[in-house]
């Protein structure tokens, strides 16, 4: 039993460190730190500097032209993005899309979608979620039927999260009714310029444009833009839902919140009273213990031993402590987080802020925050998942 | 980064584990505890498998172990039930003793070593609640030795032990003193506890003792650090147990014709037991390969992991009694004996609320494991 890392581990977080220093634009760190908008060429332009080093899809093995990283590495470099303000690397495309591509699709369909994910050019959507199909996503009733070299698809997505933007989606259609609801099911990539596609917003309590439905009137898909094999698509899901087990805890924001915490406590005059404090101790050491529990797990994923059965541990954890640090945000500021002026949520905002800039945003993340243990598999579905484990039966 | 255990270790767990099925059975401890809660000749088979100078040097007839295997060792006594003072005699009492001069440090080590001495801290009085910076015991020098009054309360194994270590106050300074049972003035009531075992009210009245440190709180408060890395340890033990005895109740009792582990009410339950349990073991990791660091970030990750660990000890006890119903409330099973030494736990170096406070205390800029 070793808490440390090794020292190449070490140096390998400086160079880490180091690169994000000098690669990470100020005005796009500046807007994470203070829970400002982010714009598409925000997101876009940081996506393209991260694809540009190679590291955008810092996951990938080194054969699909990735970085090779273990488990550690790759916690390491999520951790140096997180503490220095970088955004979230919007994962559609790079963290689950791609891995599904690489393991299912052709080698067409590696050479033609892979290279785009990598640089950051091509934005992905997820197509999952419908109006009927939530937690039950099984139940998606999206048609895709075949007719000679194409599928012509009908339905409608939703939840797809900032799918305003996207250039393809990747999508769970039904292409049988035959048997149980899973086997029916199909993987495909769909261009989101095809004719009969609409996106519409959906504007969430925040006030924000980050959502939206997508549907699907006629539209023609290109056979070959079929994952694997017909009706497997519900494995291939699976195998995408397994892919990433530690980063869905994002212990790393939460130590960077955390440290915001801290500040605006004290801005507030807070971080004084015992009461309140207390709750931001009581915060740290739920984050130390997510972080350790992180830690077990990438120490499992080493060396082939055998993995810590704690995902779903790990997402229930992760996200009622990402709701807390936005509730506590919230309530250091007290009523001064009460005004709801949309403009004061842009960078270099010049209209009067009714306190600081600082308590403009601080309602709607707690607000927005609320998807956390909704989304990804519902708190509770992942505690079916964990009393399952818990029982054995 | 590692949280492998290594052979060695392994082979430690094992030993503990097949002398516990073996010798310390649930209707032994239950009838050790009906017959008053003596467990010493519990404590001395301990010793006989060399347990006791696990934490003591070779040079002294232990085996040098670190806070790893002192922490496998926890764990599985914890899963056993075992409520012999181990934690305090083999591992809090030589941590107090590493300070002391050379010929009384020999002298005791040994025979912790061999299990032929139980020394056990007693340092708790009445007025101190969890602080160990307050104490009221005085010291004071007589010819070449020394002179200790005082009241001491809840000794662990109080009226089986053969000597305390005992704070008290020379010259506004906490020294530590070493007394023998049987000193003059020194008076010990002993009563059962909670768990099934012992403890005393330990009174002296002008005690001869003999002088282990002049200057004694940062060996306590590292001995302390010790015993609440040993509390975690066993409380993951207890609570991995327990939960295990909770499933396999949840999957054999029937009610409404089928087993209530059907129940998504209760599965979801048992869903938050579980991650009660893995932080807990996080956080019992954590205590135990933080205790090497300096004492500043020593303290506060303890601190941590105490906070920590009596939560997930209160929710693990009190819910696998409630997903038990009735049969969790009764003295024969033995489901309710590990909620009640998990709530003795939560309560020793301690609570979750003081030291929620010492977390609060020591709060830093930055956050995290490597903070």
């Amino acid at each position: 039993m070793d808490l440390n890392f090794t020292p190449e581990e070490l140096a390998f977080r400086n160079e880490i460190r180091s690169w994000v220093a000098d690669s990470l634009p100020k005005e796009i760190s500046h807007k994470v730190h203070h829970a400002l908008r982010l714009s598409r060429d925000d997101l876009q332009g940081w996506a393209k500097i991260l694809g540009k080093k190679g590291w955008l899809g810092y996951g990938w093995p080194k054969e699909f032209g990735g970085p090779g990283w273990d488990a550690v590495h790759r916690h390491l470099f999520e951790e140096e993005l997180a503490l220095a303000g970088a955004p979230r690397i919007v994962p559609f495309g790079p963290v689950m899309v791609a891995p599904v591509i690489m393991a299912f699709g052709s080698p067409e369909q590696h050479k033609r979608h892979l290279p785009g994910i990598m640089s950051g050019e091509v934005w992905w959507s997820q197509g999952y979620s419908e109006p009927g199909a939530g937690s039950d996503l099984a139940s998606l009733k999206t048609r895709a039927e075949r007719r000679g070299d194409k599928y012509i698809v009908n339905g409608q997505k939703t939840w797809t999260t900032l799918g305003q933007y996207g250039d393809w989606i990747f999508c769970l259609v039904r292409t049988s009714t035959q048997g149980k609801p899973q086997t029916g099911i199909s993987f495909l990539l769909i261009d989101m310029k095809s004719p009969g596609i609409t996106v519409r917003p959906i504007i969430t309590l925040d006030g924000e444009h980050e959502v939206n439905e997508v549907f699907f009137d006629n539209v023609e898909v290109p056979a070959e833009n079929l994952v694997g094999e017909e009706n497997k698509g519900w494995t291939y899901a699976k195998y995408l839902l397994g892919h990433e087990r530690t980063n869905i805890a994002d212990v790393n924001r939460a130590k960077r919140e955390l440290e915001r915490l801290k500040r605006i406590a004290k801005a507030e005059g807070v971080y004084d009273d015992a009461r309140f404090r207390d709750q931001v101790a009581l915060l740290e050491v739920d984050i130390v213990a997510l972080e350790m529990m992180v830690l077990r797990v990438l120490s499992a994923e080493g060396g082939g031993k055998k993995a810590l059965d704690v995902a779903g541990l790990l997402k229930i954890r992760g996200s009622e402590i990402q709701q807390r640090y936005t509730e506590l945000m919230m309530l250091a500021g007290g009523p001064y987080t009460l005004p709801f002026v949309h403009e004061a949520m842009e960078a270099g905002w010049q209209g009067d802020q009714v306190a600081a800039a600082y308590l403009a945003p601080l309602a709607s993340t707690y607000f927005n925050t609320r998807k956390t243990t909704i989304y990804g598999g519902s708190n509770e579905v992942q505690r079916n998942i964990v009393g399952q484990t818990a029982l054995g039966s | 980064m590692d949280f492998e255990f290594t052979e060695d270790q392994q082979s430690l767990r094992d030993a503990v584990h097949r002398w516990v099925d073996k010798g310390f059975t649930f209707e032994r401890r239950h009838g050790l505890a009906k017959a008053g809660g003596a467990t010493r000749a519990v404590y001395s088979e301990l010793a006989e498998l060399g347990l006791t100078g696990l934490a003591i040097d070779a040079d002294h007839g232990g085996m040098g172990f670190g806070a790893v295997e002192a922490m496998v060792v926890m764990e599985e006594l914890g899963r056993g039930l075992v409520n012999a003072p181990y934690a305090a005699g083999a591992l809090v009492a030589p941590t107090l003793l590493s300070g002391a001069p050379d010929a009384l440090r020999s002298q005791w080590l040994t025979k912790i070593a061999d299990g032929s001495a139980l020394v056990v801290l007693a340092h708790q009085e009445r007025r101190a609640r969890y602080r160990l910076d307050r104490v009221e015991a005085q010291a004071r020098r007589a010819g070449d030795g020394w002179i200790v009054d005082g009241a001491k309360s809840v000794v662990p194994a109080g009226d089986e032990a053969d000597a305390f270590v005992v704070p008290a106050v020379h010259a506004g300074t906490i020294g530590l003193f070493l007394v023998a049972k049987g000193a003059e003035g020194c008076g010990v009531t002993g009563y059962p506890t909670q768990d099934g075992a012992r403890a005393a009210e330990v009174k002296l009245s002008a005690t001869p003792a003999a002088l282990i440190a002049e200057d004694g709180l940062a060996a306590m408060e590292q001995a302390a650090d010790v015993g609440i890395a040993a509390v975690c340890a066993e409380g993951v033990g207890l609570m991995e147990r327990l939960v295990e005895l909770t499933a396999e109740y949840m999957n054999t009792r029937k009610q409404f014709g089928v087993p209530i582990a059907t129940f998504q009410a209760l599965r979801h339950r048992m869903a938050d037991v579980k991650m009660q349990l893995e932080l807990g073991r996080s956080m019992s990791y954590y205590a135990s390969l933080k205790l090497g660091e300096p004492a500043a970030a020593r303290r506060r990750a303890l601190s941590q992991a105490k906070v920590q660990l009596g939560r997930s000890m209160r929710h693990v006890g009190q819910e696998c009694v409630q997903l038990h119903g009735g049969i969790g409330m009764t003295d024969e099973y033995a489901g309710s004996h590990y909620f009640k030494r998990l709530t003795m736990l939560e309560l020793a170096f301690g609570d979750t609320m003081h030291h929620l406070g010492e977390v609060s205390a020591r709060m830093q800029d930055t956050a995290g494991v490597f903070a």
